[in-house]
């Protein structure tokens, strides 16, 4: 079955997470991937498997790793090496997309800024993905995981009610800027398709989760109010909130928007005096009164499982879900019934489950037809039949280090 | 050419954050987007923040935000002659983005094999909280429950304080950014054999496996620790209250020197509790109380700035305020003034990603029905 991204070759100079996760989401829909790694200047997230250091190729078992590299071929390069760069921009005059990482002014310091690849490929498409830009006052400054969601103003406004600002429970930047990446790709091709011109593409993670709390941008330009936490509360519906249920730490999320869903609830809690009394009857109301209504609906819930609880409630009506665990999530009916998580075997690491790609397209399903590739697994193909390079070229390169087949393994002992 | 998906005609039959915020992302880029609003109009148009918190449809940030650049056209689809003008609108269309439980759309007749009869380019797009198989699908949900059943909730706030949601609508954000870019993967399908598909958005499917190693490692180990840690996943990775506000580390092996260089504690890189990430990991308590009483000393743009000289990676919790008085947005133009004939002027973030000058335009959210004439007259007859 074709692919909607059959036939793109990307040049992948990513590393960690939310580069990989973007280059393996194009890896998904068809495109050929080539990840390029330093044989000193490794992918971090192969050595953030948990796996012991004396068992053989441990860099090559890390499903943190595997998981983000899948559908990808790995080719080692150090680009800090003339015959390194030489080599890449090679590669980067038979592909379509270029996507890096790194902080912006490493790219230009390698000599493989956006004009100097455009030289050797006109139509290609560029795409940075910088925490802060390429530009402005701050592109230098360094911004990790967590700090990506301060800078984007989400954690001024998340946090318990009356609580301090909250961060999310992950690096959620890094997967927000990969799905972008996909978009943000797929706009250029078409570009290309229409206009025969390449494009620089450029992704700051930061601005592309600001966007995600532009509301209240807008609100404050125009009330001049500061946004406060407001923990599970909606500021219009109630009620809207967790609530325990049995067993340990496990619980219930409960969401109406209507009377209608209200009615119901209370018929399902068999509690049908909530829905008469005026302090519960009207929405308005109910918002006013929500802090009393919330011990209610936590009699009912304290007595029965989450899934239990989710159920009943769904079946009359009323948004309802259970807080999913890591490991409820990978035994979820409604997740495995659909194909969410497909079994996969790698030839260092084994069998196990993944997550199958993301979007359901009904034509272009998406696939995983490679496992992640070990270090270096590709370099035979990619230097001799993609670019071509003689023994003796490719003898030297090995000579100088440029490339290896294993890793210095000193880098992240 | 101009923008990048000039050319591109989108219909939006979708209500509140999700579809809304991947229609807006068509129309920044170009292309032209038109919304169908109920005769209430989009449930959005309800919600604050409203100018002097009087609410006023045409008025409220949430909507403003979420439609720009889109045209307006009103009309009923539960009423025969209304529906009627969505198929004959449709079937003009490249792109249909709607985020409708599944039962309730194929009640309206607007199910995805009814659609592709009248026009077989059209590439559908539905976003759901669960999809449009399996035995959730036609469960309820909104933010709230998506939040929950996507796995996201479990792991964010304290162990005391109960499973949190992020601030805003971030389960329905994610939809809606997913969406967009699935969406782009099938137009590019489309244009180049002319047959359009379904785009099947599960917003639980987008959420379940993104939550850093959590999946990986309890699919290929076994191993498991998803307990909720607060503002601090360690002592060196946190959030701490400072003297005018919050700021936030984020330190890895490579970062503890210049950090200690840029706070001015060379002392605690002399001290053996501290010496290796181990040993910090160890002495966790012990080096967060240094950190708070540190912390509590500095101001958040002055911390801010020496950080990135110093290159250490320390941001501030930046508040809408810190955000539209930003030195760094505001010099790369991300912070863009939108007139609206009711609402007024008002600060808008955006592009997501920049491709080149002219490829963003956000323009401004329409009024209810504001293209409605406009858009229904020119339908073929």
């Amino acid at each position: 079955m074709s692919q909607p991204l059959d036939g793109v070759r990307v040049v992948d100079l990513t590393m960690v997470w939310t580069g990989p996760m973007g280059t393996r989401l194009l890896g998904d829909y068809g495109a050929e991937v080539i990840k390029v790694e330093s044989p000193r200047q490794w992918d971090l997230l192969r050595a953030l498997g948990l796996i012991p250091r004396d068992v053989p190729r441990w860099y090559n078992r890390s499903a943190y790793f595997n998981h983000n590299n899948r559908n990808k071929y790995a080719v080692s390069l150090d680009l800090a090496h003339p015959l390194g760069r030489e080599t890449v921009l090679q590669l980067c005059a038979i592909s379509d997309v270029l996507v890096e990482n790194y902080r912006s002014d490493v790219m230009d310091n390698l000599g493989l800024d956006y004009e100097t690849v455009r030289s050797v490929n006109p139509s290609i498409i560029y795409v940075s993905m910088p925490g802060h830009g390429k530009t402005g006052p701050e592109k230098d400054y360094v911004a990790y995981g967590s700090n990506v969601e301060q800078l984007a103003g989400l954690v001024s406004i998340s946090g318990y009610e009356e609580g301090e600002p909250m961060k999310t429970g992950f690096s959620y930047g890094d997967p927000m800027a990969a799905t972008a990446l996909v978009g943000a790709v797929a706009l250029a091709l078409r570009k290309r398709r229409l206009t025969g011109e390449g494009s620089y593409v450029e992704l700051a993670q930061r601005e592309n989760l600001t966007m995600f709390v532009g509301e209240h941008i807008v609100g404050y330009s125009l009330t001049g109010e500061l946004p406060r936490p407001m923990g599970n509360r909606h500021p219009h519906h109630a009620p809207h909130n967790v609530y325990r249920c049995a067993g340990d730490d496990r619980w219930v999320a409960i969401a109406c928007e209507t009377d209608e869903q209200f009615r119901a609830l209370c018929t399902v809690i068999r509690r049908p005096d909530l829905a008469d009394d005026p302090r519960f009857a009207t929405a308005a109301a109910r918002k006013a009164n929500e802090r009393d209504l919330d011990p209610e609906i936590e009699a009912w819930t304290l007595q029965r499982g989450h899934h239990e609880a989710m159920h009943l409630l769904q079946r009359a009506g009323v948004p309802a879900g259970a807080v999913l665990t890591t490991p409820e999530l990978v035994a979820d009916p409604h997740l495995r019934s659909t194909g969410a998580w497909v079994e996969h075997t790698h030839p260092d690491a084994g069998t196990w489950e993944m997550e199958a790609p993301p979007w359901v397209l009904s034509r272009t399903p998406g696939h995983i037809r490679l496992h992640a590739p070990g270090f270096a697994e590709h370099n035979d193909w990619v230097f001799r039949e993609l670019l071509g390079l003689d023994d003796a070229r490719i003898a030297a390169l090995y000579a100088a280090g440029v490339a290896a087949d294993t890793p210095d393994e000193s880098l992240h002992r | 050419m101009s923008r990048p998906l000039e050319g591109l005609r989108v219909i939006e039959f979708g209500t509140f954050v999700s579809a809304p915020y991947c229609g807006k992302l068509f129309a920044g880029y170009g292309a032209e987007v038109i919304k169908v609003e109920p005769p209430r109009g989009d449930i959005a148009r309800a919600h604050g923040p409203f100018p002097r918190g009087e609410p006023d449809p045409e008025a409220s940030a949430l909507f403003l935000y979420l439609n720009t650049g889109k045209k307006s056209v009103v009309l009923d689809p539960r009423d025969p002659a209304g529906r009627g003008r969505l198929l004959r609108l449709i079937e003009t269309a490249d792109v249909l983005v709607e985020n409708y439980r599944p039962a309730d759309l194929a009640a309206l007749g607007l199910d995805y094999a009814s659609l592709a009869e009248r026009n077989p380019r059209i590439v559908m797009v539905s976003i759901t909280p669960f999809g449009q198989q399996g035995p959730y699908a036609n469960y309820r949900g909104n933010n709230l429950i998506a939040f929950a059943m996507g796995g996201q909730m479990y792991i964010t706030g304290t162990l005391e304080g109960g499973p949190l949601k992020n601030g805003g609508y971030q389960a329905d954000y994610q939809g809606g950014l997913n969406a967009f870019s699935a969406a782009m993967l099938a137009v590019l399908a489309a244009e180049r054999d002319g047959r359009g598909q379904h785009v099947d958005i599960s917003i639980q499917r987008c959420m379940a496996p993104i939550l850093e190693a959590s999946i990986p490692y309890y699919c290929y180990l076994g191993q498991w620790s998803g307990i909720r840690r607060g503002n601090h996943m360690a002592s060196f990775i946190g959030i701490y209250p400072c003297a005018d506000g919050h700021i936030g580390i984020h330190l890895m092996p490579r970062n503890w020197k210049p950090f200690l260089e840029v706070i001015g504690r060379p002392d605690l890189g002399e001290d053996p509790r501290f010496a290796t990430q181990a040993d910090r990991v160890a002495h966790n308590d012990e080096l967060m109380a240094e950190l708070y009483a540190w912390a509590a000393t500095e101001t958040k743009h002055d911390l801010y700035r020496r950080a990135g000289a110093g290159r250490a990676p320390i941001a501030f919790v930046h508040t809408m305020a810190d955000l539209v008085e930003s030195p760094q947005l505001n010099a790369r133009g991300f912070l863009q003034r939108i007139d609206h004939p009711v609402a007024g002027e008002a600060v808008y973030p955006g592009p997501p990603w920049w491709m080149g000058p002219g490829d963003w335009d956000a323009g401004r959210a329409p009024l209810l029905g504001e293209h409605t004439a406009e858009v229904l007259g020119s339908l073929p007859a």
